[in-house]
C-alpha cells in the first residue's frame, strides 16, 4: 500500500542539525494493523505526520498506492489523502462550533458529496457507532470516550482506505481505550489498513506489526503474530 | 456548503457575544454614518434630475468677466421680459418660465387667522416644464387665474388642516391690504433634491401688478427674476456664445460702448458681460453662479463629508480585522482540523469572508434602522429634508448592497488569509502563538487613533474659532438689546408711537430706530459711486439719533445726529474708521468732507467718525460703512435697549404695546446677540458634524481597543500567571499590558497633529479675524485619546491583574 524508503527529516540549529527521522525504511500492505511505539520524542508522531501527508521530509521517497508523494505538489498530495486517510488524534480534535452530526460530516463537504448522500452516510455510520442519540450535541457535551468515538467516525465517514490514529487512548481511562482498540480491530477486520502511535504495549498487542523508533531510527521490527 | 459556513459563523458569533457585540456594533454604527453622508452626497449629486425634461431646461445667467483684477462671477436674477424674448428670437427655446423666490415671509389670512407663509410665483409653464405631480388640481389649470395660487401638501396640513383644499381661499398681505387667492392646485411635496422649491406659488403675472414689481414690467434694466428655458431636444444653445451674444446685443444695444470706456476687454469676439445658459442638472454644485432659492454647494465640501465619513467607516473596518486577527489563536485549531479532514485553503478563505460578510450584512441591517432613527437629527445638521427613498434615489439601493460586501471582503479579507494559512500540524500542536498584536494591526490601531484624534483637532479648532467670532466685542452692544421687525409700509408711524409706550418703563434703557438689523438674515445695502476718479463702495444703512447710544458705538471725532439740524435729514453721514482710510482722509479732517459723485441729487457731507465695530460677520474685514438719517427711508428696525434683570417682563410689555399700536401684525423680536450668531450658522454646523464624526469615531477606536485589550489579556493569561507567582503586582501587570496600547495613542498623536494643523490652517486663512492655532489644542486632543484609551484598557488589564494564577496555570 506504501512504502517509505531512506526517509530523512531534520532541522538545523546554529551548525547542528538534529534530525527527527532518520533513515525511514517502510514498507505497510492492505489490510496491516501496524502500532509505532518507542518513547517521547522518538519521532513516532512525525513519521505519521509524514506518512499522513500532513508533514513534509528532507530527503527520501515516498510511494503511496502507485503515487510517488515526494514528486506530487501540495494540491495534489492533499487530493491524495482527502481521499484514502483518515486521522484520529489522542486529543479528538473535534469542532466545538458543530455538533457531532455535522462534526462527522464535514470531510464529506470537502469532498463534494451530495446533501442526500452525505446524509445516508452520516446515518450509518452514527447507527454503526450508536451514537445516534448524540448527534445534536456539541462536543463539550459529551465524555472523551464518546468523543473519540465521534472523532473516528468522522475519519472514517470518507471510507478511506488508511485509518492513521496518533495515542488514539491516550486521553482515555482504560475502559474506553480497550472499547475504542477493539473497535479499531473491528475496522481492521473489515479491511482497513491501521497505523497507531501508542506508548501502551497492550494497545499495540492489538495490531499485527510494531514498529520501534528510537532518536528518529527504526531499531527493530519485530513480528507479533 | 456556504449553509455550513453560516451556521458555523452563527455559532461563533453567539459564542463570542461581547466581541461579536463589539463587531457589530462598530460596523452598524460606522455603516450608519456613512449611509447618511451617503443619501447627503447622492441628493446633492442628483438635484433636479426627476425631472422629465431635465436635459432640456437650462436656467439663463449673466456672467461677468471680472474687472482689474476681481474675481468673474455668474447671477441668475434677469429681467421680466428676457423669457418672452428668448422664446421670440431663437427657434431653439421652446419654453420658459420666470420665478420670482419668496424673499421674506409674508402674512397670510385663513379663515380670519393671520399666520405667516413664504410665497413665490411663477408662470403656469412651470407645470409643464419641470415634473412638479400635484396632488388635486390639473397643471393646465394650476395658475390658470390671475389670483389662483398653489399650495404643497404639507403647507395645506399646517395652514388649512387638510390636503384637499382646491377651492378655498387664501388671503396674502400686499402692501395695506390683504389680497384673496383661490387655490387651484395642491402640489405633492416637492422632493429633497429639488432646485425649485415653494410653500405657496402665485401667478407671476399678478406679481407683476404689484407694488415695485410693477416697474420691472418690460423693462431690461432691472433684473430680479430667475428664468429657465426649455431647449429643442438636442439643441446645441447653451454652447453657442455667439448667438447668445448678439441675441443680448439686441436687447442693450449701448452695452459694448459702456463696458469699453469703463475698461472691459474681449477675449476673441466673446463680450465679458453675457448671457449664458447653465444645465439644470449641474446648477446646485456650481458655485460660481450664485442665486437661487437653494444654496449651492461646492462638490468639494461633498467630498470631504463623504470622507469624513469613509473615515469612520474605516475605523469600524479596522476594529473587525484587528479583532479577528486577536481572535484567531481560537480559531487555529478548527483550521487545523478543517484541514486535516481535507478542508482546502481556498475553501477556509471563502468560509472566512463569508463569515465577515454575514457580519457585515448583519451590521449594514441594524445600520440602517440607526440610519433611519438619525435622520431627523441628520437632516437638522444638513440644513436638508432627506428621506432614505429607494424610488428617488434609486443608486442608494446598489450602492448600499455594495459598500455592505466591500466592507465584509475588506474587513474579512487579512484575517481570511492569515487564518487560512496556518499549518495544520503546527496549530492542532498549539506550537503556533498568535498574539493578535502583530506589525499589521499594531498600525491598523494607530491609524484609528490618528484618524480619532485629528478629527478632535479639527473640532476644537473650529469650536474655537466659531466661539472667538461669536463672542468677540464687535464694537458695539450685543447683550441686553432687542431687535423688533417693524413693518415696512408704515414703520415712519409705528415706530414713535411704540417708542412713547415702552420708553418710559423703568427696564428700558433706551429706544433707536434703524432701517437694518444684524445678523445672516438682516440683510445689508452697500452702494458704488466714483470718488475723485476712483471706484468705491460703501455700506449704508438708516440710523436715528438714538442709535449710536443704544448701540454703544464710540463717536471719535465729529458729532451725532442731531433732530433739532434740518440739514441731518438730508445730507449728513457719520462714517467709521475705515471708510476715513480708504477715503484718504484722517479722523481729525474728516468732519466736513463731501461724498462727491455719490449721486446725482445728493453730496453727503460727514459730520462724526464712529470707531470700527463689525456690522458683518468677523469672517470679513471691517468694509467703509457710513450711517445716514435721509429722511425718505424709515426706521423698519426698532431696537430696544433691556436692563439687566428680566427681560421677559420687559418684553410682555412691548408685545402689549405693540398690539395696541399694529393689531393686525404679530411682534416679531430677537435678540441682537442671538441674530450675530445667525452669521455663524456655517462654522456651527461644520464642528457639529466634525465633532460627531470625531466622537464617534474615537468610541469605534476605544471598541475596539476594549477587545484587543480583552484578547491581549486572554492571549497573555500564562504569561501573566507566571509573572504573578514570581510577585508581580496587579498595577505592574496593569502597566504591563497597558504600556503597549498607549504607545500606539502616542503615535497617532505624532501623526494627527501635523496633518491636522495643516488642514486647520488652510481653513482659518478664510476668516479675516482668526485665532493662532495653540499647541495646547494638541496636548488637550492627545490626553482626551489617551485618557479614554487608557480608560478602556485598565478595565480588562485590572480584570486579568487581579485573576487568581492558579487557576490561569491550570487551564492552560
Amino acid at each position: 500500500m506504501l512504502e517509505l524508503k531512506g526517509i530523512y527529516k531534520w532541522f538545523n540549529t546554529g551548525n547542528n542539525r538534529t534530525f527527527l527521522l532518520k533513515d525511514v525504511d517502510l514498507s505497510v500492505k492492505a489490510g496491516e494493523f501496524i502500532s509505532i511505539m518507542g518513547p517521547s520524542g522518538s519521532g513516532k508522531s512525525t513519521l505519521l505526520n509524514v506518512i499522513g501527508m500532513l508533514d513534509s521530509f528532507d530527503q527520501g521517497e515516498y510511494h503511496f498506492l502507485h503515487e510517488s508523494v515526494h514528486k506530487l505538489k501540495e494540491k495534489q498530495r492533499s487530493a491524495l489523502y482527502k481521499q484514502y486517510i483518515g486521522f484520529v488524534f489522542q486529543a479528538y480534535h473535534l469542532i466545538d462550533e458543530l455538533t457531532v452530526y455535522e462534526n462527522i460530516e464535514t470531510p464529506l463537504i470537502y469532498q463534494d458529496v451530495k446533501t442526500s448522500e452525505r446524509k445516508a452516510m452520516v446515518a450509518d455510520i452514527l447507527d454503526r457507532f450508536q451514537i445516534v442519540g448524540k448527534k445534536d450535541l456539541f462536543p463539550t457535551q459529551l465524555s472523551g470516550g464518546q468523543q473519540q468515538l465521534v472523532g473516528i467516525a468522522r475519519a472514517l465517514i470518507a471510507r478511506p482506505k488508511l485509518l492513521l490514529a496518533d495515542e488514539p487512548t491516550g486521553n482515555l481511562n482504560s475502559k474506553q481505550g480497550e472499547e475504542i482498540m477493539s473497535l479499531f480491530k473491528q475496522l481492521n477486520d473489515e479491511g482497513v489498513t491501521i497505523i497507531q502511535v501508542t506508548h501502551s504495549e497492550k494497545n499495540a498487542g492489538y495490531g499485527s506489526r510494531v514498529i520501534n523508533l528510537l532518536d528518529g531510527m527504526i531499531v527493530n521490527e519485530p513480528v507479533v503474530k | 456548503m456556504i449553509r455550513h459556513y453560516l451556521k458555523i459563523a452563527i455559532r461563533n458569533l453567539s459564542r463570542q457575544k461581547v466581541l461579536s457585540l463589539i463587531n457589530i456594533l462598530g460596523l452598524s454604527i460606522g455603516l450608519a454614518c456613512f449611509a447618511l453622508f451617503l443619501l447627503y452626497a447622492v441628493n446633492e449629486f442628483s438635484f433636479d434630475r426627476f425631472n422629465k425634461n431635465a436635459d432640456d431646461i437650462y436656467r439663463v445667467y449673466r456672467w461677468s468677466e471680472g474687472l482689474k483684477g476681481e474675481e468673474s462671477s455668474g447671477d441668475v436674477y434677469m429681467p421680466s421680459p428676457l423669457g418672452a424674448a428668448l422664446k421670440n428670437d431663437l427657434p431653439d427655446v421652446v419654453n420658459y418660465v420666470r420665478l420670482r423666490d419668496a424673499w421674506n415671509e409674508s402674512f397670510v389670512r385663513i379663515d380670519g387667522n393671520t399666520r405667516s407663509a413664504s410665497v413665490s410665483y411663477a408662470d403656469p409653464s412651470l407645470f409643464s416644464i419641470f415634473t412638479l405631480p400635484l396632488l388635486y388640481g390639473t397643471p393646465t389649470n394650476a395658475l390658470k387665474e390671475f389670483q389662483n395660487i398653489v399650495i404643497t401638501q404639507s403647507k395645506a396640513k399646517q395652514l388649512f388642516g387638510s390636503e384637499n383644499v382646491v377651492g378655498r381661499t387664501i388671503e396674502i398681505r400686499m402692501e395695506d391690504d390683504y389680497v384673496p387667492f383661490v387655490v387651484s392646485a395642491v402640489a405633492k411635496d416637492i422632493p429633497a433634491n429639488s432646485s425649485i422649491r415653494f410653500d405657496l406659488l402665485g401667478n407671476f403675472d399678478f406679481m407683476e401688478t404689484t407694488g415695485s414689481a410693477k416697474r420691472g414690467v418690460n423693462n431690461w434694466n432691472r433684473s430680479s427674476y430667475i428664468t429657465y428655458v426649455q431647449l429643442r431636444e438636442g439643441s446645441g444653445l447653451a454652447s453657442d456664445v455667439q448667438k447668445l451674444a448678439s441675441f443680448r446685443k439686441k436687447y442693450y444695444p449701448d452695452e459694448e460702448a459702456q463696458l469699453k470706456k469703463a475698461g472691459y476687454s474681449w477675449t476673441g469676439n466673446t463680450p465679458p458681460i453675457r448671457f449664458g445658459l447653465q444645465p439644470l442638472r449641474t446648477g446646485h454644485t456650481d458655485t460660481k453662479i450664485y442665486g437661487g432659492s437653494v444654496e449651492n454647494v461646492n462638490p468639494k465640501t461633498i467630498w470631504i463629508l463623504l470622507s469624513i465619513a469613509g473615515g469612520v467607516l474605516l475605523i469600524a473596518c479596522i476594529n473587525f480585522t484587528t479583532l479577528a486577527i486577536g481572535r484567531s489563536a481560537r480559531r487555529a485549531r478548527e483550521v487545523g482540523v478543517r484541514k486535516v479532514v481535507g478542508g482546502e485553503r481556498r475553501q477556509l478563505v471563502v468560509q472566512f469572508l463569508s463569515e465577515a460578510v454575514l457580519l457585515s450584512i448583519l451590521s449594514a441591517i441594524i445600520g440602517w434602522v440607526i440610519a433611519v432613527v438619525l435622520l431627523p437629527y441628520f437632516n437638522n445638521l444638513s440644513g436638508r429634508e432627506l428621506e432614505f427613498s429607494f424610488s428617488a434615489y434609486p443608486e442608494m439601493l446598489w450602492m448600499m448592497i455594495g459598500l455592505t460586501l466591500l466592507v465584509g471582503i475588506l474587513a474579512g479579507s487579512y484575517p481570511a488569509l492569515i487564518l487560512s494559512g496556518f499549518r495544520p500540524i503546527e496549530v492542532l500542536k498549539s506550537k503556533i502563538r498568535v498574539s493578535g498584536s502583530n506589525f499589521f494591526t499594531r498600525s491598523l490601531v494607530t491609524v484609528q487613533f490618528a484618524l480619532s484624534i485629528g478629527l478632535i483637532i479639527c473640532t476644537i479648532i473650529i469650536l474655537q474659532q466659531t466661539r472667538y467670532m461669536s463672542s468677540k466685542n464687535p464694537g458695539f452692544n450685543r447683550d441686553n438689546i432687542v431687535l423688533v421687525e417693524s413693518d415696512y409700509r408704515k414703520a415712519k408711524e409705528i415706530f414713535p408711537l411704540f417708542k412713547q409706550a415702552v420708553e418710559s418703563r423703568s427696564d428700558i434703557g433706551g429706544i433707536a430706530g434703524a432701517e437694518l438689523g444684524f445678523g445672516a438674515d438682516a440683510g445689508w445695502s452697500r452702494s458704488g459711486f466714483e470718488y475723485k476718479g476712483s471706484h468705491k463702495d460703501v455700506y449704508e444703512y438708516y440710523i436715528d439719533h438714538d442709535y449710536l447710544g443704544v448701540m454703544g458705538m464710540q463717536l471719535i471725532a465729529g458729532r451725532n445726529f442731531n433732530p433739532a439740524i434740518g440739514a441731518d435729514t438730508l445730507t449728513s453721514v457719520i462714517v467709521n474708521e475705515s471708510m476715513v482710510r480708504q477715503f484718504g482722509w484722517t479722523v481729525e479732517n474728516a468732519v466736513g468732507q463731501e461724498l462727491q459723485g455719490y449721486s446725482e441729487s445728493k453730496t453727503p457731507v460727514v459730520i462724526g467718525v464712529v470707531k470700527n465695530f463689525h456690522y458683518r460677520p468677523f469672517k470679513e474685514e471691517v468694509l467703509p460703512q457710513m450711517f445716514h438719517q435721509y429722511a425718505d427711508y424709515s426706521p423698519t428696525r426698532i431696537i430696544v435697549k433691556i436692563k439687566p434683570g428680566s427681560p421677559a417682563l420687559a418684553i410682555a410689555a412691548m408685545q402689549k404695546s405693540w398690539n395696541s399700536i399694529v393689531p393686525d401684525l404679530p411682534f416679531k423680536y430677537t435678540f441682537l446677540d442671538e441674530s450675530i450668531d445667525s452669521f455663524y450658522k456655517a462654522e456651527r454646523r461644520w464642528s457639529n458634524i466634525i465633532g460627531w464624526a470625531g466622537g464617534i469615531s474615537v468610541f469605534l477606536a476605544c471598541l475596539g481597543l476594549f477587545g484587543l485589550a480583552a484578547l491581549a489579556a486572554v492571549n497573555r493569561t500564562k504569561e501573566i500567571g507566571i509573572r504573578k507567582v514570581l510577585g508581580a503586582s496587579v498595577p505592574t501587570i496593569v502597566r504591563l499590558l497597558a504600556r503597549d496600547f498607549l504607545l500606539f495613542v502616542i503615535v497617532a498623536l505624532v501623526i494627527a497633529a501635523p496633518v491636522a494643523w495643516y488642514f486647520m490652517d488652510k481653513w482659518l486663512q478664510d476668516f479675516a479675524y482668526r485665532i493662532n492655532i495653540g499647541w495646547w489644542v494638541f496636548i488637550v486632543a492627545g490626553g482626551v485619546a489617551l485618557t479614554v484609551a487608557f480608560i478602556t484598557i485598565a478595565f480588562q488589564a485590572i480584570k486579568a491583574g487581579i485573576a487568581k494564577p492558579v487557576k490561569s496555570l491550570r487551564t492552560e
